[in-house]
């Protein structure tokens, strides 16, 4: 034990004393610290938290594989390593004290580094620091084991220094470390997953940015700890004290023996691509912590209330200010300003009713691209869904946030139809959907299980007798009310009484008499495929039963009544497609004779009260999600501007627009 | 010897692939004694001494240091032997008193630094950094490094071997002192001299072999036959007849005839004999030079090699 001790105090003394460790483990780090932050302006928001995780890895590499290695190495050709050979120790506790002291000069490098980007660029206090910490000694223990291991099975510090070089520039640049590796391609990215380098990064981004702890970085962490215990028992087994022991060149075989488990988390990856996953969710992450503040807009807060001159501060994904009148200076907020004289900013639009295929990610998109930022979908395939989820809430890729109803029930018996709405309700659905239909004593039971579970009861109807049955069963939502038969004002007035959403889906009943014209809209231009758009044009046909004076009719009666009105459009059906779909519907109800602001209301604070999302979505108001649609022009005034879309924000990152539809429209 | 011997060993043997760099040593150190190895580069002389120190394996033979088999007991031996390798260094930012903290630290008893460092005078060097150490200050904290277990047993690897004279002989009076402690020393060097002034007994190396063994003296007289007697006379010596004395081997005359060189295995006799023979003459004898038989001249006279300086 005094050996141990007394070598890892001198080794640390003789640390301090080089200029070259100062330099590598300080001077250097910071010098990147403040280069990084300024070049991806990290005082703007969650950069910081890049910038850290970025300098924090390239310090590890330095110390690792340059300190260890190249020391290691040097020792031996100056014959200092030959001293110790007359001596009664074997290799281990020089090993561990040259780990020991890495840790001692680095560790005071990630705290100053901590510090300063919490002094110095605001960053918010990392709450799981331990795992942090400990995920920071793993990386240099392995990362000191991988150089020591170079310096075991090389013969000279030429041929060291060139096989460092090779794994330092290759961890340095594919880790993300230096390049961001939202620019890479997704085969590199898989390629970049045997990587260590490319684990700590990760690791150390969920764990900063995503609040993840050691254990959910499991992998990474196990990965680490066996290279770590792999190379030092490697390097003791292979120790050589002179430069006269030569190695033959089939040793740095070794060095894939101790870079094993990177190469399995990679292979695992390649299959998996969990952590690739991970990578671009970070990248999102990173682009929805940006600070901005959105300036001279007239605001719609969605609750009804309009700002003339406004301005809204979004700050780590959320509306962290609203302003009335002159804003604060950006650059002391530091805040990234976005002009918005002439616009009007809404919360993000959102569809009720869409089907089927709308999970497609595709599909997700254009809706984003629209500025419909959430829709809730019926009838999808409930593990399809789930997935999509995953992939698109998670950020994984792209779109509109995604709330699922699963399947419509399709039940025989009350007892068989408890038990679907109890199944649906375990997998997380926002909604239970039933077409109407059933019989009274089914109708009660879906009704009693759906409220047993805590799950709204959405009916759809098609006529009058069919909303009596539903207000009958105290359902919370009614989609479509009816198309044929005028709903009496006495039902309406219950509805508003007992807060029945009433979503009148003029969209369905419009398109259902073949409206051609609804190809021609700009926006359905943009997002919709010309292949599909022209298969849409040759089979344009008409459905007898809708009737779009009676829908309007009924629609008009219930926002006349006081019901919550929301709008759905039933995307997925002839000639409704995914993307700008509640833009329309909200025109069809400005043309039946609703005010603007109430089709507005029903398109954001309503349907986000329906979907029980109303605490983070719905409208503009302190502490909810900076998911934002910025339009062109008033549309208080002119319901179509809504399509004039200048900007969406979704939870704080500004939507590239151009890119989203990129990838499916050239395939 | 009634003493416990600190070494022994029988037929050793080192082959490195099929170079044989030892072949077939046997010899012993008392305790106490001290013993060196002589001999040109590349005689072995630091393979062996490896073996006994237990960082090298041999190929075959016996070898027992203080009761050790080095092969089997590495760590047990090197915590009782002391070594002073050849060819070592240290870090540069290391400090005098941190070098000798840091080896104490790997052994299981340590003397004090401190009282090393004044009986090596280097008391004022405590806190300088290696980088800054002369030659001779560097030489003298590797033997203080040797000395800091207080090893029964010292190994020096050519202790001396690149100092300049002056260094030298601070080393030899260290060296000196530490055979007076009765401290057990192996010491190897192709300083002839070195092996004369401070070895009890010297072992002659050569190609892996020993081919002498015993005290300098000892060495010496095995060669008493090559003692020469040189005259000096102030007339020429040609055209005299040189007689053929009893136990003269050899003559010779130089060219002017002035110098007369004779080897005898009883210089003493014939220096007799060629003094009187001067004297009939009537030649006048300038200088007399007797010269016993230097272990160099043994190396030579027993390898056919010079030992290069």
């Amino acid at each position: 034990m005094n050996a141990y001790l007394t070598l890892i105090k001198i080794d640390i003394r003789l640390a301090f004393r080089q200029r070259i460790v100062i330099f590598s483990n300080y001077l250097m780090p910071l010098l990147f610290f403040f280069v990084f932050a300024q070049a991806f302006r990290a005082s703007q928001g969650g950069a910081i938290l890049q910038v850290v995780a970025m300098v924090i890895v390239i310090g590890i590499l330095g110390n690792g594989l340059i300190g260890a290695g190249i020391r290691a190495a040097q020792e031996r050709e100056a014959n200092i390593l030959r001293r110790y050979k007359v001596a009664p120790i074997s290799p281990l506790p020089l090993l561990v004290a040259s780990t020991v002291t890495g840790l001692v000069v680095y560790l005071p490098c990630v705290l100053g580094i901590l510090a300063l980007a919490t002094w110095r660029y605001g960053m918010a206090p990392i709450p799981n620091l331990a795992s942090m910490l400990i995920f920071v000694v793993l990386g240099v223990v392995a990362l000191r084991s991988i150089g020591l291991l170079v310096a075991s099975v090389v013969n000279s510090t030429q041929e060291n220094a060139i096989i460092v070089q090779i794994i330092y520039m290759a961890m340095l640049f594919l880790s993300g470390a230096t390049l961001p590796v939202q620019i890479f391609p997704n085969w590199l990215l898989v390629v970049t997953q045997f990587i260590p380098a490319t684990w700590l990064m990760t690791g150390l981004q969920g764990i900063m940015l995503r609040h993840e702890t050691l254990l959910q970085n499991w992998q990474a962490a196990g990965a680490m700890l066996l290279t770590a215990a792999v190379g030092l028992l490697l390097c003791v087994k292979l120790f050589r004290w002179e430069k006269e022991e030569k190695m033959r060149p089939a040793a740095k075989l070794w060095l894939v023996a101790v870079l094993l488990p990177f190469v399995l988390l990679g292979t695992w990856q390649a299959r998996t691509k969990e952590n690739v996953a991970k990578t671009r969710v970070l990248s999102r992450e990173l682009a929805r912590s940006r600070t901005s503040l959105i300036r001279n807009a007239r605001i719609f807060v969605g609750d009804g209330r309009v700002i003339e001159n406004g301005a809204i501060l979004v700050k780590a994904g959320k509306i962290a200010n609203v302003y009335e009148g002159a804003a604060p200076d950006p650059k002391s907020l530091n805040a990234e300003p976005i002009e918005a004289a002439g616009k009007t900013v809404l919360p993000g639009l959102i569809d009720m009713h869409v089907y089927a295929a709308a999970a497609a990610q595709r599909n997700l998109a254009a809706y984003l691209y629209s500025g419909v930022t959430a829709v809730e979908s019926v009838g999808d395939d409930a593990a399809h869904a789930r997935e999509m989820k995953t992939i698109v809430n998670g950020g994984q890729k792209p779109g509109a946030e995604l709330f699922t109803a699963g399947q419509v029930l399709v039940a025989h018996s009350p007892a068989e139809a408890r038990h679907q709405v109890d199944a649906l309700a375990q997998t997380g659905v926002s909604a239970i959907e039933v077409l109407s239909g059933f019989n009274t004593a089914t109708l009660n039971a879906i009704s009693k299980q759906a409220h047993a579970d805590r799950v709204p009861l959405v009916i759809h109807t098609i006529t009058a007798r069919d909303v009596i049955d539903a207000l009958r069963v105290h359902a919370d939502g009614i989609d479509h009310g009816s198309m044929q038969d005028h709903i009496t004002d006495d039902n309406f007035a219950d509805m508003a009484k007992l807060g029945i959403t009433y979503d009148p889906s003029l969209s369905a009943a419009e398109a259902a008499k073949g409206n051609v014209n609804l190809l021609n809209r700009s926006l359905v231009q943009q997002v919709v495929l010309p292949a599909t758009l022209a298969a849409a044009r040759n089979s344009i046909h008409t459905d007898g039963t809708a009737n779009l004076g009676i829908a309007r009719d009924n629609l008009l009666r219930a926002y006349r009544a006081g019901v919550p009105v929301i709008t759905g459009s039933d995307a997925g059906i002839p000639l409704v497609f995914h993307g700008p779909t509640v833009q329309h519907e909200m025109q069809l109800w400005v043309e039946a004779g609703i005010p603007s602001q109430v089709a507005l209301r029903a398109a954001t604070l309503n349907a986000a009260k329906a979907l029980n999302a109303a605490t983070r979505i719905g409208s503009i108001e302190p502490g909810k999600e900076a998911t934002l649609l910025i339009v062109d022009g008033n549309p208080l005034q002119d319901i179509k501007a809504t399509e004039a879309i200048s900007l969406v924000m979704f939870k704080g990152e500004n939507v590239d627009r151009s890119d989203l539809l990129q990838d499916s429209r050239s395939r | 010897m009634t003493q416990p011997l600190a070494i022994l060993v029988t037929g050793l043997t080192k082959n490195y692939g099929t170079f044989e760099a030892v072949r077939g040593l046997d010899f012993e150190v008392a305790t106490g004694e001290v013993f060196g190895l002589l001999g040109p580069n590349g005689a072995g002389k630091t393979t062996t001494v490896e073996i006994l120190e237990g960082i090298r394996q041999r190929t075959a033979g016996d070898v027992r240091v203080l009761d050790y088999d080095p092969d089997k007991q590495k760590n047990q031996l090197k915590d009782r032997i002391g070594v002073c390798l050849q060819a070592t260094n240290l870090p540069d930012k290391i400090k005098v008193i941190e070098a000798l903290q840091l080896f104490g630290a790997l052994y299981s008893r340590m003397l004090q630094p401190d009282d090393l460092l004044k009986r090596l005078q280097l008391e004022d060097k405590r806190e300088a950094f290696y980088s800054t150490l002369s030659g001779g200050q560097k030489q003298r904290l590797a033997i203080a490094l040797g000395l800091i277990n207080d090893p029964s047993l010292l190994f020096l690897d050519e202790p001396t071997t690149g100092l300049d004279p002056q260094v030298r002989l601070e080393i030899h009076a260290l060296l000196n002192e530490l055979r007076n402690e009765k401290r057990t020393i192996l010491l190897t060097t192709h300083y002839i001299q070195e092996a004369e002034a401070l070895c009890d007994r010297v072992a002659i190396v050569d190609s892996g072999k020993i081919i002498a063994i015993g005290t300098p003296r000892q060495l010496q007289d095995r060669s008493a036959s090559r003692s020469t007697i040189e005259i000096q006379c102030e007339q020429t010596l040609n055209g005299l007849t040189i007689p053929d004395w009893p136990e003269a081997t050899q003559t010779n005359l130089s060219e002017d005839g002035h110098r007369l060189t004779v080897s005898s295995t009883r210089p003493a006799r014939t220096l007799v004999d060629i003094v009187k023979w001067v004297d009939a003459e009537g030649v006048e004898l300038q200088d007399v030079h007797l010269a016993r038989p230097t272990l160099e001249d043994v190396f030579i006279e027993l390898t056919g090699k010079r030992l290069r300086d």
